[in-house]
């Protein structure tokens, strides 16, 4: 059974990410704070008792099921999955001050610095773009194969498909993010 | 781009990586509202566990005073079950008692009648009847 010390540093280490991910599904910060706030509530109450190392999985799913309920809940409020609207407000709403934040340091190498930060907020913003684009299942395929560090059979079983499905949502995913990259002169 | 192809399967597995390590860079430079709220919510999080975890151990206790025992779940489900089985036992042994009875008043009016002086089958005679009925058995 997770302590609270063990539930809390659990969330801790996750939370940016699981946000970041849900900002990247549902384009809407506030909306992906609510979706991640619901998430952690659900993990706490329904499951606080469970070993420390089934929380990973289970925050997954929850987190899956709770941005999947959010598009039912749009779904049915505006009779559209997707609008020009939400994709407006994700190229507003998607630039997080990292100019702001990477310009700000005082160093005495602050312009070369200005400049590196300058160029990696634009490689980022470019990456979050193009990983917007891809499609949701492929999108959550890839974040939870490779950022959330999951293997194949964790995801599969996060996403409810079997492992040929991740592997060709990861395989296309990698495909599409590396042409559309390399079609905007950026090498990883 | 297949996953049979160990290389290329390699490759995309290093790519995806190299993207989730800028994807790092993305987390760590949150804005401090945003961290605010992140915060919160694990906080309010907790905050619910705690109050998962503290009602079992009142009941925990209310149980262990009572019954002396860690058991609480099935002593409570026999408790409450207890007086049923009872209750249920009570009707069955009264249904008997009663039963029991009235065999015994029957068996004793049947054998006053078969060692009676008057054989059974004279109830039946009319014969007998309106001698009855006349006053003549006094």
């Amino acid at each position: 059974m997770a302590t609270e010390r063990e539930l809390s540093d659990f969330l801790l280490s996750v939370e940016k990410r699981a946000f970041k991910r849900t900002v990247y599904h549902v384009r809407e910060e506030e909306s992906a704070l609510d979706i991640v706030q619901d998430s952690m509530m659900k993990l706490a109450e329904h499951y606080g008792d469970k070993p420390p190392n089934e929380l990973p999985m289970l925050f997954q799913r929850i987190l899956s099921n709770c941005t999947l309920d959010w598009f039912r809940r749009q779904k049915t409020r505006n009779a559209l999955f997707s609008n020009l609207s939400d994709f407006e407000s994700a190229s507003d709403d998607g630039d997080f001050d990292l100019l702001e934040t990477y310009t700000s340091p005082e160093n005495s190498q602050q312009v070369e610095s200005a400049e590196d930060a300058t160029r990696r907020a634009q490689v980022l913003r470019e990456i979050e773009t193009e990983i917007m684009e891809l499609p949701a299942r492929q999108r959550e395929a890839f974040l939870m194969r490779y950022w959330e560090d999951m293997d194949v059979a964790e995801t599969a079983a996060a996403m409810g498909c079997s492992e040929g499905s991740v592997k060709t949502h990861c395989s296309r995913a990698v495909a599409a993010l590396s042409k559309a990259l390399r079609a905007k002169g950026i090498q990883l | 781009m297949t996953t049979t192809d160990p290389l290329r399967a390699r490759q995309a597995d290093q790519f995806g990586r190299r993207v989730a390590m800028r994807l790092d860079a993305a987390t760590r430079e949150l804005p401090y509202e945003v961290n605010e709220r992140l915060r919160a919510a694990r906080v309010r999080a907790l905050q619910v566990r705690k109050q998962h975890e503290v009602a079992p151990v009142m009941v925990d206790r209310g149980g262990a005073a009572t019954l002396g025992l860690g058991q609480r779940s099935w002593f409570n489900r026999l408790a409450s079950v207890l007086p049923l089985v009872l209750l249920a036992a009570g009707l069955v042994l009264i249904h008997i008692a009663q039963s029991d009875r009235r065999a015994t008043e029957l068996a004793e009016v049947d054998a006053a009648l078969l060692t009676d002086d008057l054989p059974p089958a004279a109830y039946a005679d009319p014969g007998f009847v309106q001698f009855l009925k006349s006053g003549g058995g006094d």
